[in-house]
């Protein structure tokens, strides 16, 4: 009767330990961390989508990713990226200082629609004044992002910025292009410089040089670096590598109906193409980059890149256009 | 034949009798079998971080392919947790038999019938290895698959056992059933009566019909006139009735029950068939570069899925038994005058289980060893939930051994090829055929040998 | 009579064992003549995708210094080369490049090393270094197995 019993209890342990895994299960759940899974956005993306918070409390989070490798931040610089490897959860605290409604979303390409994989935490507390903000540059200026912008005539080869450091040289100051130039395509300024009587000796590939070199003196390597490594991570998937509007997603994309575009319907720009890049300012580029693409698969990048951010991206971009020997 | 009968030590016979090894072993396996369950319904989606599938088609295949079949063949099926939940039911005990007030063993739970004769056979277990080799993509991948498995087995096997006698879930309907038995016939390991004349005087036959000390063959067989390993499951029950001590467990020369020409049948040479092209085609979807095969096998329902079962089942049932068939019809007009050819095809087809177990074994040599790391994570975090039980749920992926896997793989199929060779000589001289018999289905056996090379080390 | 044809039968046997011994032999490390080749470098892109590469098989020659461009197309993929335990991940979007010299002869399987989807552990393409005659040896030796088998063993 004895070993009848003592066999009962050992298969009651075989039996119930297994089980504590449930009970495991249950404290975990009621531990206040907020489990988020993550899932390519063809099969539902985050989940949930919608946090809320507490401003000035902490919120523990728990990224489980149930396919491919994703990541997670939070727009406008307030979370760093973090990997959530697929059967590896990751925890991590937030907190939030201002209330307000804060984006998240994945940082590791995961399919053509990994970009819509975003959610949002509801952050609520005492009201605060709310910051000011600045309306966009193409907003103020009143531009059509739309409308095409080619430049009438582009230059015969890529204009370099060290060929232009040396046309300076030989320029006065008063004619260089100087002050805000983020209103004011290439095409605009080289016309303006064409025009300059001061610069009749000069080639047309000489001023769009002189150009380049604008271009490249009103930014900074810090910037250049900051945003190559931007365009790498959020850009080249569909852009390319290059920013020939060739990258591995391109197939993908959807063809917008009857809307006129910078560029062909059903491809991301070509970063690359000079006439359609050098008539373009910066603020129409900062503005497609904000507002994306309505409907052309370019997301809108608003709640994502801060200021800074967007137009370190504005200025690597037009290193595939022209030529900067310190991003090729 | 000489052999070595270990129940001759003291020790070992005690060790065996005893009912306690075998439960904890048993408690062992139904714990982690439960955990594997657990894991595939609740755990997480992602396959090489669920208990469920790394233990189960990693951990526990590596154990039953590369050690536990090739040494002691069915020897798993003594501590296996699939029908441990029906039999305890039945039996009403854990230990051993339970005497009610005269002294007797209780009857068993359930209504007891007997199997059908008509099923009598492994053709259903050829059919449920089969079922699960179609769908084998996605149950070796999706835990949610794995669950759905491990939950119809478990809930037939209970069923099974509260309908008819004794072990009939795993001697007729188990998948794995069906090839562990077949390749037990090569195993070194056996247990049989060692005076067969001291059971034929016995009338009680309680290794049969069960006793007070244990119970009655739950693989409905008699002790007394076995002589091959297919069915039995070395529970030991024989060697704790037998009252006059006759049961021994030996060791012996590895495929003796090979040559035993006692008991061959049809839905056994099939079996070996359906093994041999099973490792062929696994090697080629699994281990293969073609991503096309592997998407087929995959989506399941899809028209490449099913040009995909209509390739394998065609392949595993008429091209590789097919050409078998051609080299016995070669075969008998090379050795005029030949055995009925009913006869030489059943026989013969023994030959293959050496070559299956060697291809099966080369396979899971690649498999395993390349998908073992997966292991540590897994026992720290078993569901895929965040934890870290045993400190190990960092530790990432590495493919341990990769050069020593294809010379091995070489090794093991050289060496299948050999014994099968032999084999193949020895039941065509027992036919009366001679070498000119089996000559062909060498060739045969040596295509499938080449096949295996090429896709495992090509 | 019969125990000089014993021994004589015994010593013919071990004389077939030892042929077959050294046949063995021959057939694992015997070099086999090769064409004449001049090492080069190689480049080969490789898409990747759940769950294949594209190319899937590979070829250089010994001592090629040989770049694997790894270009995801839809995950995070990774290539690990069995053999040179060497491992690449990429995102895609970011081709990442794995340069090595092919001094190891042989074929070597790569498989992805970044879990991408349920078929991860089959993503498997291979690299073959040089004639990849392993399987060819592989394939004498069983030949030579069956035939000691048939005709030797035991007789």
């Amino acid at each position: 009767m004895k070993a009848h019993s003592l066999a009962l209890l050992l298969l009651g342990v075989a039996l119930g330990l297994p089980l504590t895994l449930l009970a495991a299960r249950g404290l975990q759940s009621r531990s206040g961390v907020v489990e988020v899974h993550a899932r390519v956005a063809e099969t539902g993306g985050w989940t949930p989508e919608t946090l809320s918070a507490v401003a000035g409390k902490p919120l523990r989070l728990r990224l489980i990713s149930d396919d491919v490798v994703h990541g997670f931040a939070i727009g406008q610089g307030q979370a760093a990226p973090l990997d959530v490897e697929p059967g590896r959860p990751v925890e991590t605290t937030l907190t939030f200082s201002r209330p307000g409604r804060y984006v998240f979303f994945c940082t590791r390409w995961c399919g053509p629609n990994h970009w819509r994989m975003r959610g949002t935490i509801e952050v609520s507390g005492p009201e605060v004044s709310p910051e000011p903000a600045s309306a966009p540059l193409y907003l103020t200026l009143g531009l059509d992002l739309d409308a095409p912008h080619p430049a009438d005539l582009p230059p015969a080869e890529r204009p370099s910025a060290s060929r232009g450091a040396q046309v300076s040289q030989s320029m006065p100051a008063t004619v260089l292009p100087s002050g805000n130039l983020r209103s004011e395509s290439p095409a605009q300024v080289w016309r303006r410089l064409r025009e300059a009587p001061e610069t009749a000796a000069m080639t047309d590939q000489e001023l769009w040089d002189l150009v380049a070199y604008t271009w490249r003196s009103a930014t900074t390597t810090e910037a250049l670096v900051e945003g190559r490594a931007l365009y790498a991570s959020n850009c080249a998937a569909c852009h390319g590598e290059g920013g020939a509007g060739d990258g591995v997603m391109a197939p993908s994309m959807p063809a917008p109906a009857g809307m006129e575009i910078g560029h062909a319907a059903g491809s991301p720009a070509n970063f690359r193409d000079s006439q359609r890049m050098l008539g373009a300012s910066s603020a129409i580029l900062q503005g497609k980059i904000l507002r994306g693409g309505m409907g052309t698969g370019m997301p809108y990048w608003g709640p994502i890149f801060t200021e800074a951010q967007t137009w370190a991206l504005v200025d690597y971009l037009w290193s595939r256009s022209m030529d900067y020997e310190e991003v090729r | 034949m000489s052999t070595l009968d270990l129940t001759a030590h003291p020790t070992i016979k005690r060790l065996l009798r005893s009912r306690w090894p075998q439960l904890i072993l048993q408690l062992i396996a139904l714990a982690g079998f439960l955990v594997a369950l657990l894991a595939s319904w609740l755990g997480t989606p992602i396959g090489n971080h669920n208990f469920a599938i790394v233990v189960v088609w990693i951990a526990w295949w590596a154990l039953l392919m590369l050690l536990l079949v090739p040494a002691l063949g069915r020897g798993w099926c003594s501590v296996c947790p699939l029908p441990l939940a029906g039999e305890w039911l039945q039996r009403g005990s854990l230990l051993g038999p339970r005497l009610d007030v005269s002294g007797r063993p209780r009857p068993p739970l359930g209504l007891g019938r007997r199997w059908p004769a008509r099923l009598r056979n492994i053709w259903l277990q050829n059919g449920t290895f089969l079922l699960l080799a179609l769908f084998s993509a996605v149950v070796l991948t999706q835990p949610s698959a794995t669950g759905l498995v491990l939950t119809v087995i478990i809930l037939v096997a209970v069923i099974v056992s509260l309908v008819f006698e004794r072990r009939a879930f795993c001697r007729y309907l188990c998948p794995v059933g069906g090839f562990i038995g077949l390749y037990a016939q090569a195993a070194p390991l056996e247990v049989r009566v060692t005076d067969p004349a001291i059971c034929t005087a016995h009338t009680d036959k309680s290794c049969y019909v069960g006793s007070a000390e244990g119970y009655g063959c739950p693989w409905d067989l008699f002790p007394g006139s076995l002589t091959k390993n297919t069915y039995c499951g070395t529970c030991m029950e024989c060697l704790r009735t037998c009252p006059y001590d006759n049961v021994a467990v030996r060791l012996r020369a590895p495929g003796s029950d090979l040559l035993n020409p006692s008991g061959r049948r049809l839905d056994e040479a099939y079996k070996a068939f359906i093994m041999l092209g099973g490792a062929i085609a696994y090697s080629a979807v699994m281990l293969g570069p073609w991503g096309g095969l592997k998407t087929a096998a995959f989506e399941i329902g899809s028209l490449p899925w099913l040009a995909y079962v209509g390739g394998l089942l065609a392949f595993v049932l008429l091209v590789l038994p097919g050409s078998f068939l051609l080299a016995v019809v070669l075969g008998r007009r090379l050795a005029r005058p030949a055995p009925p050819l009913m006869k030489t095809f059943v026989s013969l087809a023994y030959a293959f289980v050496p070559l299956g177990l060697a291809a099966w074994i080369a396979f899971s040599l690649s498999f395993v060893l390349t998908n073992l790391s997966y292991l540590w994570p897994v026992v720290s975090d078993p569901m895929g939930w965040g934890w870290n039980l045993l400190g190990t749920a960092a530790l990432n992926w590495h493919p341990y051994l990769t050069s020593f896997v294809p010379p091995l793989q070489a090794l093991v199929l050289a060496g299948g090829l050999g014994w099968t060779a032999v084999t193949a000589r020895r039941i065509a001289e027992q036919l009366g055929g001679g070498l000119r018999l089996a000559w062909p289905t060498l060739l045969v056996a040596l295509a499938s040998t080449v096949g295996v090379l090429w896709l495992l080390l090509g | 009579m019969t125990v000089v044809g014993n021994l004589l039968a015994s010593r013919k046997r071990w004389a077939a064992w030892a042929v077959v011994a050294l046949a063995a032999l021959i057939l694992a490390w015997a070099p086999l003549p090769s064409a004449a080749y001049a090492a080069s470098a190689r480049t080969f892109r490789i898409e990747a995708r759940s769950f294949a590469y594209t190319p899937g098989t590979l070829r250089v020659n010994p001592g090629d210094r040989v770049t694997l461009e790894l270009v995801p197309m839809d995950y995070v993929h990774g290539l690990y080369l069995e053999g040179y335990d060497l491992d690449v991940k990429a995102d895609p979007g970011q081709t990442a490049r794995l340069t090595f010299t092919a001094d190891r002869s042989g074929t070597f399987r790569f498989r992805c090393s970044v879990t991408c989807g349920a078929l991860h552990p089959f993503m498997i393409g291979k690299l073959t270094v040089g004639s990849g005659s392993l399987w060819l040896r592989a394939a004498g030796l069983s030949l030579l197995a069956a035939l000691a088998g048939f005709l030797l063993w035991r007789r």
